[in-house]
Protein backbone atom coordinates (compact mmCIF):
# COMPACT_ATOMS: atom_id res chain seq x y z
CA UNK A 1 0.00 0.00 0.00
CA UNK A 2 1.09 3.55 -1.10
CA UNK A 3 0.89 6.57 1.21
CA UNK A 4 1.33 8.39 -2.14
CA UNK A 5 -2.17 10.11 -3.22
CA UNK A 6 -3.05 9.05 -6.41
CA UNK A 7 -5.35 10.79 -8.36
CA UNK A 8 -8.39 9.17 -8.69
CA UNK A 9 -9.70 8.06 -11.58
CA UNK A 10 -13.43 7.31 -12.83
CA UNK A 11 -12.33 3.90 -12.57
CA UNK A 12 -10.75 0.93 -10.18
CA UNK A 13 -8.68 -0.68 -12.35
CA UNK A 14 -8.12 -4.56 -11.03
CA UNK A 15 -4.77 -6.18 -11.39
CA UNK A 16 -6.26 -8.17 -13.65
CA UNK A 17 -7.66 -5.87 -15.95
CA UNK A 18 -10.63 -5.05 -14.41
CA UNK A 19 -12.32 -1.58 -14.43
CA UNK A 20 -14.80 -1.10 -12.35
CA UNK A 21 -16.63 2.66 -12.33
CA UNK A 22 -16.42 4.00 -8.75
CA UNK A 23 -20.27 5.02 -9.06
CA UNK A 24 -21.50 1.15 -9.91
CA UNK A 25 -23.49 -0.27 -7.37
CA UNK A 26 -21.97 -3.60 -6.28
CA UNK A 27 -23.76 -5.09 -3.79
CA UNK A 28 -22.25 -8.71 -1.69
CA UNK A 29 -18.77 -8.22 -3.71
CA UNK A 30 -17.47 -11.30 -1.83
CA UNK A 31 -20.03 -13.52 -4.31
CA UNK A 32 -19.03 -11.08 -7.40
CA UNK A 33 -16.60 -13.15 -9.27
CA UNK A 34 -15.08 -11.47 -12.64
CA UNK A 35 -13.23 -13.15 -14.71
CA UNK A 36 -10.98 -9.98 -15.53
CA UNK A 37 -10.76 -7.60 -18.30
CA UNK A 38 -14.47 -6.73 -17.51
CA UNK A 39 -15.49 -3.27 -17.84
CA UNK A 40 -18.43 -2.08 -15.58
CA UNK A 41 -19.43 1.08 -15.88
CA UNK A 42 -20.85 3.67 -14.39
CA UNK A 43 -24.79 3.11 -12.13
CA UNK A 44 -24.42 -0.42 -13.10
CA UNK A 45 -26.12 -2.98 -10.16
CA UNK A 46 -25.24 -6.31 -9.74
CA UNK A 47 -26.95 -8.20 -6.59
CA UNK A 48 -23.89 -10.16 -5.38
CA UNK A 49 -25.81 -10.82 -1.89
CA UNK A 50 -28.52 -12.85 -3.29
CA UNK A 51 -26.96 -16.34 -2.71
CA UNK A 52 -28.65 -19.63 -3.03
CA UNK A 53 -29.91 -20.57 0.40
CA UNK A 54 -30.14 -24.60 -0.60
CA UNK A 55 -27.12 -25.77 -1.43
CA UNK A 56 -26.65 -28.74 -4.09
CA UNK A 57 -25.88 -32.17 -2.61
CA UNK A 58 -21.54 -31.82 -1.93
CA UNK A 59 -19.10 -33.22 -3.97
CA UNK A 60 -18.02 -36.57 -2.06
CA UNK A 61 -14.64 -34.71 -2.05
CA UNK A 62 -15.84 -32.53 0.99
CA UNK A 63 -14.86 -29.07 -1.13
CA UNK A 64 -16.19 -26.02 0.70
CA UNK A 65 -20.05 -24.23 -0.46
CA UNK A 66 -19.60 -22.39 -3.74
CA UNK A 67 -21.30 -18.89 -3.08
CA UNK A 68 -21.08 -17.22 -6.04
CA UNK A 69 -24.30 -15.35 -6.65
CA UNK A 70 -23.04 -13.94 -10.07
CA UNK A 71 -20.25 -15.22 -11.64
CA UNK A 72 -18.88 -13.32 -15.12
CA UNK A 73 -16.26 -14.56 -17.54
CA UNK A 74 -13.36 -12.25 -19.35
CA UNK A 75 -14.15 -9.18 -21.59
CA UNK A 76 -17.38 -9.14 -20.59
CA UNK A 77 -18.86 -5.14 -20.89
CA UNK A 78 -22.04 -3.92 -18.21
CA UNK A 79 -23.24 -0.32 -19.53
CA UNK A 80 -24.86 2.45 -17.77
CA UNK A 81 -27.56 1.51 -15.80
CA UNK A 82 -27.78 -1.95 -16.47
CA UNK A 83 -28.89 -4.56 -13.54
CA UNK A 84 -27.65 -8.00 -13.26
CA UNK A 85 -29.50 -10.36 -10.42
CA UNK A 86 -29.95 -13.97 -9.73
CA UNK A 87 -32.58 -15.75 -10.74
CA UNK A 88 -34.99 -17.11 -7.66
CA UNK A 89 -37.88 -19.99 -7.33
CA UNK A 90 -38.66 -22.00 -4.62
CA UNK A 91 -37.01 -25.55 -4.52
CA UNK A 92 -38.04 -28.24 -2.98
CA UNK A 93 -40.30 -26.24 -0.54
CA UNK A 94 -38.22 -23.72 -0.03
CA UNK A 95 -37.06 -20.47 -1.73
CA UNK A 96 -33.90 -19.94 -3.18
CA UNK A 97 -31.66 -18.04 -5.12
CA UNK A 98 -29.60 -19.19 -7.82
CA UNK A 99 -26.11 -18.46 -9.76
CA UNK A 100 -26.44 -16.06 -12.68
CA UNK A 101 -23.30 -17.22 -14.98
CA UNK A 102 -22.18 -15.03 -17.94
CA UNK A 103 -19.36 -16.53 -20.38
CA UNK A 104 -16.53 -13.98 -22.13
CA UNK A 105 -17.22 -11.15 -24.42
CA UNK A 106 -20.90 -10.42 -23.60
CA UNK A 107 -22.08 -6.95 -24.16
CA UNK A 108 -24.85 -6.00 -21.53
CA UNK A 109 -26.42 -2.63 -22.69
CA UNK A 110 -27.78 0.35 -21.15
CA UNK A 111 -30.35 -0.21 -18.91
CA UNK A 112 -30.98 -4.16 -19.31
CA UNK A 113 -31.80 -6.47 -16.71
CA UNK A 114 -30.03 -9.83 -16.53
CA UNK A 115 -32.43 -12.44 -14.37
CA UNK A 116 -31.13 -15.27 -16.91
CA UNK A 117 -29.56 -18.52 -15.18
CA UNK A 118 -26.49 -18.56 -17.88
CA UNK A 119 -25.54 -16.77 -20.64
CA UNK A 120 -23.01 -17.91 -23.24
CA UNK A 121 -20.08 -16.24 -25.02
CA UNK A 122 -20.04 -13.77 -27.61
CA UNK A 123 -23.49 -12.60 -26.72
CA UNK A 124 -25.53 -8.88 -27.47
CA UNK A 125 -27.56 -7.96 -25.43
CA UNK A 126 -29.11 -4.19 -26.33
CA UNK A 127 -30.56 -1.66 -24.40
CA UNK A 128 -33.25 -2.16 -22.59
CA UNK A 129 -33.64 -5.39 -22.68
CA UNK A 130 -34.79 -7.72 -19.97
CA UNK A 131 -33.95 -11.34 -19.51
CA UNK A 132 -36.49 -13.00 -17.70
CA UNK A 133 -35.68 -15.32 -14.72
CA UNK A 134 -34.23 -18.86 -15.55
CA UNK A 135 -33.41 -17.90 -19.09
CA UNK A 136 -30.85 -19.56 -20.87
CA UNK A 137 -28.65 -17.98 -24.06
CA UNK A 138 -26.48 -20.06 -25.71
CA UNK A 139 -23.10 -18.52 -27.36
CA UNK A 140 -23.05 -15.74 -30.27
CA UNK A 141 -26.59 -14.87 -29.70
CA UNK A 142 -27.90 -10.91 -30.56
CA UNK A 143 -30.48 -9.50 -28.67
CA UNK A 144 -32.03 -6.05 -29.97
CA UNK A 145 -33.03 -3.46 -27.70
CA UNK A 146 -35.94 -3.37 -25.80
CA UNK A 147 -36.71 -6.73 -26.64
CA UNK A 148 -38.55 -8.89 -23.11
CA UNK A 149 -37.18 -12.25 -22.54
CA UNK A 150 -39.74 -14.40 -21.15
CA UNK A 151 -38.47 -16.39 -17.98
CA UNK A 152 -37.11 -20.38 -18.86
CA UNK A 153 -36.89 -19.36 -22.74
CA UNK A 154 -33.92 -21.12 -24.25
CA UNK A 155 -32.50 -19.23 -26.68
CA UNK A 156 -29.92 -21.08 -29.19
CA UNK A 157 -26.56 -20.38 -30.44
CA UNK A 158 -26.32 -18.20 -33.45
CA UNK A 159 -29.80 -16.62 -32.85
CA UNK A 160 -30.96 -12.95 -33.28
CA UNK A 161 -33.78 -12.51 -30.87
CA UNK A 162 -36.23 -9.31 -30.41
CA UNK A 163 -40.19 -8.42 -29.39
CA UNK A 164 -42.09 -8.48 -26.10
CA UNK A 165 -41.96 -11.30 -25.83
CA UNK A 166 -38.44 -12.00 -27.17
CA UNK A 167 -38.59 -14.63 -30.30
CA UNK A 168 -35.88 -15.86 -32.59
CA UNK A 169 -36.24 -13.57 -35.45
CA UNK A 170 -32.96 -14.51 -37.45
CA UNK A 171 -30.01 -16.04 -37.56
CA UNK A 172 -26.64 -14.57 -36.79
CA UNK A 173 -24.84 -14.49 -40.51
CA UNK A 174 -21.30 -16.08 -40.28
CA UNK A 175 -19.41 -12.89 -41.21
CA UNK A 176 -20.75 -10.86 -38.62
CA UNK A 177 -19.20 -13.35 -35.99
CA UNK A 178 -15.81 -10.37 -35.38
CA UNK A 179 -18.29 -8.17 -34.38
CA UNK A 180 -19.04 -9.75 -31.23
CA UNK A 181 -15.56 -9.46 -30.00
CA UNK A 182 -14.93 -6.76 -27.18
CA UNK A 183 -11.30 -6.54 -26.72
CA UNK A 184 -11.03 -3.04 -28.84
CA UNK A 185 -14.42 -1.98 -26.73
CA UNK A 186 -12.07 -2.93 -23.65
CA UNK A 187 -9.38 -0.35 -24.51
CA UNK A 188 -11.70 2.84 -25.19
CA UNK A 189 -12.92 3.14 -21.62
CA UNK A 190 -11.06 3.05 -18.19
CA UNK A 191 -8.88 5.74 -16.81
CA UNK A 192 -6.69 6.43 -19.78
CA UNK A 193 -8.84 5.59 -22.41
CA UNK A 194 -7.36 4.98 -26.01
CA UNK A 195 -9.59 5.84 -29.16
CA UNK A 196 -11.67 3.05 -31.30
CA UNK A 197 -9.63 1.82 -34.19
CA UNK A 198 -10.85 3.05 -37.33
CA UNK B 1 -10.00 -8.54 -6.00
CA UNK B 2 -7.77 -10.54 -3.59
CA UNK B 3 -4.83 -8.91 -3.40
CA UNK B 4 -6.86 -5.26 -2.73
CA UNK B 5 -9.63 -6.54 -0.76
CA UNK B 6 -8.01 -4.44 1.94
CA UNK B 7 -8.04 -1.22 0.79
CA UNK B 8 -11.40 -1.49 -1.42
CA UNK B 9 -13.86 -2.43 1.43
CA UNK B 10 -16.65 -1.24 -0.01
CA UNK B 11 -17.64 -0.39 -3.75
CA UNK B 12 -21.30 0.95 -2.85
CA UNK B 13 -21.26 4.40 -3.39
CA UNK B 14 -23.04 6.28 -0.93
CA UNK B 15 -26.87 6.83 -1.56
CA UNK B 16 -27.46 10.64 -2.01
CA UNK B 17 -30.48 12.09 -0.13
CA UNK B 18 -31.58 14.48 -1.64
CA UNK B 19 -34.62 16.15 0.14
CA UNK B 20 -36.41 16.02 3.41
CA UNK B 21 -36.86 13.53 5.19
CA UNK B 22 -40.28 11.86 5.43
CA UNK B 23 -41.90 10.58 8.77
CA UNK B 24 -42.42 6.74 8.89
CA UNK B 25 -44.42 4.40 10.43
CA UNK B 26 -42.69 1.02 10.20
CA UNK B 27 -44.09 -2.38 12.04
CA UNK B 28 -41.28 -4.05 13.55
CA UNK B 29 -41.28 -6.99 11.49
CA UNK B 30 -40.13 -5.41 8.19
CA UNK B 31 -36.89 -5.96 6.34
CA UNK B 32 -35.30 -2.18 5.04
CA UNK B 33 -32.24 -1.74 3.13
CA UNK B 34 -30.14 0.30 4.26
CA UNK B 35 -29.59 1.75 0.86
CA UNK B 36 -33.25 2.38 0.08
CA UNK B 37 -34.11 6.30 -0.86
CA UNK B 38 -36.96 7.39 1.57
CA UNK B 39 -37.67 11.00 0.59
CA UNK B 40 -40.63 13.64 0.46
CA UNK B 41 -42.97 14.89 2.92
CA UNK B 42 -45.98 12.74 3.40
CA UNK B 43 -45.66 9.85 5.69
CA UNK B 44 -44.61 6.74 4.78
CA UNK B 45 -46.19 3.43 6.03
CA UNK B 46 -44.93 -0.13 5.56
CA UNK B 47 -46.47 -2.76 7.30
CA UNK B 48 -45.74 -5.78 8.60
CA UNK B 49 -43.29 -8.84 6.55
CA UNK B 50 -42.45 -5.95 3.84
CA UNK B 51 -38.87 -6.36 1.94
CA UNK B 52 -37.50 -3.20 0.40
CA UNK B 53 -34.68 -4.04 -1.64
CA UNK B 54 -31.44 -1.61 -1.46
CA UNK B 55 -31.74 1.51 -3.84
CA UNK B 56 -35.34 1.13 -3.90
CA UNK B 57 -37.37 4.83 -4.01
CA UNK B 58 -40.30 5.68 -1.98
CA UNK B 59 -41.02 9.28 -2.71
CA UNK B 60 -44.06 10.89 -0.30
CA UNK B 61 -43.65 14.51 -1.86
CA UNK B 62 -46.85 13.82 -3.65
CA UNK B 63 -48.96 12.85 -0.17
CA UNK B 64 -48.83 9.72 1.72
CA UNK B 65 -47.01 6.27 0.48
CA UNK B 66 -48.70 2.97 2.15
CA UNK B 67 -47.26 -0.25 1.55
CA UNK B 68 -49.12 -3.43 2.42
CA UNK B 69 -48.49 -7.30 3.93
CA UNK B 70 -45.89 -9.00 2.65
CA UNK B 71 -45.18 -6.70 -0.11
CA UNK B 72 -41.54 -6.68 -1.99
CA UNK B 73 -40.31 -3.37 -3.22
CA UNK B 74 -37.33 -4.57 -5.56
CA UNK B 75 -34.09 -2.48 -6.16
CA UNK B 76 -34.25 1.03 -8.29
CA UNK B 77 -38.10 0.84 -7.90
CA UNK B 78 -39.83 4.00 -7.31
CA UNK B 79 -43.04 4.34 -5.54
CA UNK B 80 -44.35 7.74 -5.91
CA UNK B 81 -42.93 9.17 -8.43
CA UNK B 82 -43.69 12.96 -9.70
CA UNK B 83 -45.56 12.21 -13.21
CA UNK B 84 -43.55 13.70 -16.34
CA UNK B 85 -45.16 15.48 -17.79
CA UNK B 86 -47.88 16.28 -15.31
CA UNK B 87 -51.29 14.82 -16.51
CA UNK B 88 -53.90 17.89 -17.61
CA UNK B 89 -56.61 16.43 -15.61
CA UNK B 90 -55.14 16.50 -12.39
CA UNK B 91 -53.51 18.90 -10.89
CA UNK B 92 -50.15 17.77 -8.56
CA UNK B 93 -50.30 19.17 -5.28
CA UNK B 94 -47.08 18.72 -3.62
CA UNK B 95 -46.67 18.03 0.15
CA UNK B 96 -50.56 17.34 0.25
CA UNK B 97 -52.56 15.55 2.47
CA UNK B 98 -53.87 12.80 0.37
CA UNK B 99 -52.77 9.51 -0.82
CA UNK B 100 -50.03 9.34 -3.25
CA UNK B 101 -49.67 5.31 -3.44
CA UNK B 102 -51.45 2.95 -1.79
CA UNK B 103 -50.31 -0.80 -2.19
CA UNK B 104 -51.96 -3.57 -1.13
CA UNK B 105 -50.82 -7.07 0.37
CA UNK B 106 -48.68 -9.49 -1.32
CA UNK B 107 -47.78 -6.83 -4.27
CA UNK B 108 -44.68 -7.26 -5.72
CA UNK B 109 -42.73 -3.97 -7.29
CA UNK B 110 -39.92 -5.38 -9.33
CA UNK B 111 -36.49 -3.93 -10.39
CA UNK B 112 -36.32 -0.80 -11.70
CA UNK B 113 -40.54 -0.16 -12.15
CA UNK B 114 -42.14 3.22 -11.34
CA UNK B 115 -45.58 3.62 -9.59
CA UNK B 116 -46.29 7.17 -10.29
CA UNK B 117 -48.09 9.51 -7.19
CA UNK B 118 -51.67 11.21 -7.78
CA UNK B 119 -54.44 8.75 -5.80
CA UNK B 120 -52.72 5.36 -7.31
CA UNK B 121 -54.02 2.53 -5.93
CA UNK B 122 -52.63 -1.22 -6.78
CA UNK B 123 -54.77 -3.88 -5.03
CA UNK B 124 -53.76 -7.46 -3.15
CA UNK B 125 -51.62 -9.85 -5.05
CA UNK B 126 -50.78 -7.64 -8.20
CA UNK B 127 -46.85 -8.07 -9.83
CA UNK B 128 -45.35 -4.89 -11.43
CA UNK B 129 -42.65 -6.22 -13.54
CA UNK B 130 -39.58 -5.14 -14.68
CA UNK B 131 -38.93 -1.58 -15.93
CA UNK B 132 -43.06 -1.21 -16.02
CA UNK B 133 -44.59 2.16 -15.32
CA UNK B 134 -48.24 2.61 -13.54
CA UNK B 135 -49.31 6.27 -14.67
CA UNK B 136 -50.86 8.73 -11.78
CA UNK B 137 -54.13 7.78 -10.46
CA UNK B 138 -54.59 4.59 -11.95
CA UNK B 139 -56.10 2.09 -10.22
CA UNK B 140 -54.68 -1.72 -10.38
CA UNK B 141 -57.31 -4.73 -9.29
CA UNK B 142 -56.42 -7.46 -7.68
CA UNK B 143 -54.09 -10.01 -8.65
CA UNK B 144 -53.03 -8.08 -11.99
CA UNK B 145 -50.10 -9.01 -13.53
CA UNK B 146 -48.21 -6.61 -15.68
CA UNK B 147 -45.31 -8.01 -17.80
CA UNK B 148 -41.92 -6.38 -17.91
CA UNK B 149 -41.81 -2.88 -19.69
CA UNK B 150 -45.66 -2.42 -19.86
CA UNK B 151 -47.61 0.65 -19.46
CA UNK B 152 -50.89 2.13 -17.72
CA UNK B 153 -51.75 5.32 -18.75
CA UNK B 154 -52.56 7.43 -16.09
CA UNK B 155 -55.81 7.24 -14.26
CA UNK B 156 -56.37 3.81 -15.84
CA UNK B 157 -59.10 1.50 -14.14
CA UNK B 158 -57.55 -2.65 -14.44
CA UNK B 159 -60.36 -4.82 -13.75
CA UNK B 160 -58.91 -7.84 -11.19
CA UNK B 161 -57.12 -10.54 -12.79
CA UNK B 162 -55.49 -8.39 -16.08
CA UNK B 163 -52.61 -9.80 -17.48
CA UNK B 164 -51.01 -6.88 -19.35
CA UNK B 165 -48.62 -8.30 -21.66
CA UNK B 166 -46.76 -7.95 -25.32
CA UNK B 167 -47.35 -4.09 -25.67
CA UNK B 168 -50.25 -3.58 -24.41
CA UNK B 169 -52.19 -6.58 -25.27
CA UNK B 170 -54.71 -8.14 -22.36
CA UNK B 171 -56.34 -11.23 -20.84
CA UNK B 172 -57.45 -12.04 -18.10
CA UNK B 173 -55.65 -14.57 -15.52
CA UNK B 174 -58.34 -17.86 -14.79
CA UNK B 175 -55.48 -20.22 -13.57
CA UNK B 176 -56.46 -19.74 -9.77
CA UNK B 177 -53.74 -20.00 -8.24
CA UNK B 178 -53.79 -16.80 -6.07
CA UNK B 179 -53.20 -18.88 -2.57
CA UNK B 180 -50.22 -20.86 -3.81
CA UNK B 181 -48.94 -17.63 -5.31
CA UNK B 182 -49.53 -15.89 -1.94
CA UNK B 183 -47.63 -18.81 -0.32
CA UNK B 184 -44.29 -18.43 -2.88
CA UNK B 185 -44.63 -15.12 -1.76
CA UNK B 186 -44.71 -15.45 1.81
CA UNK B 187 -41.65 -18.13 1.55
CA UNK B 188 -39.41 -15.52 -0.88
CA UNK B 189 -39.73 -13.23 1.70
CA UNK B 190 -38.69 -15.57 4.57
CA UNK B 191 -35.22 -15.71 2.60
CA UNK B 192 -34.97 -12.63 1.76
CA UNK B 193 -35.13 -11.41 5.42
CA UNK B 194 -32.23 -13.17 6.04
CA UNK B 195 -30.35 -11.46 3.20
CA UNK B 196 -30.82 -8.10 3.06
CA UNK B 197 -29.76 -6.46 6.07
CA UNK B 198 -32.33 -4.39 7.48
CA UNK B 199 -31.91 -1.28 9.10
CA UNK B 200 -35.26 0.43 9.89
CA UNK B 201 -33.54 2.62 12.62
CA UNK B 202 -32.01 5.06 10.18
CA UNK B 203 -35.22 6.31 8.00
CA UNK B 204 -36.65 6.73 11.87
Amino acid sequence: MSSRRVPRGEYIETDTGNKVARKATLVGTQNIMLGGKTVIQPEAMIRGDLVRTIQAPAPASGAPPNNTAVSIGRYCFLSKGCCLRPPGRPYKGAFTYMPLRMGDHVYVGPGAVIQAASIGSHVHIGAKVVVGEFAIIKDYVRVLDGAVIPPNMVIPSFSIVAGQPARVIGEVPEGMLESFELRDLYKTVGNNPQPPPV
Amino acid sequence: MSSSSKTRHSIVPPVVHTGPKPPVHFTSSISIADSAILIGTGLITIHSESVIHPRAKLDSTLGRVSVGRRCIIHERATLGAVPTPPPPSMPIVRGGEGMSVALGDYVIVEVGATVEGGETVIAEGTLIGVGARVGAGAKIGRHCTLTPMSEIAAGEMLPDFTVVYSNGLRRTDNRGMTELKNKGITRQIDVLRRMIKSNPQKFA
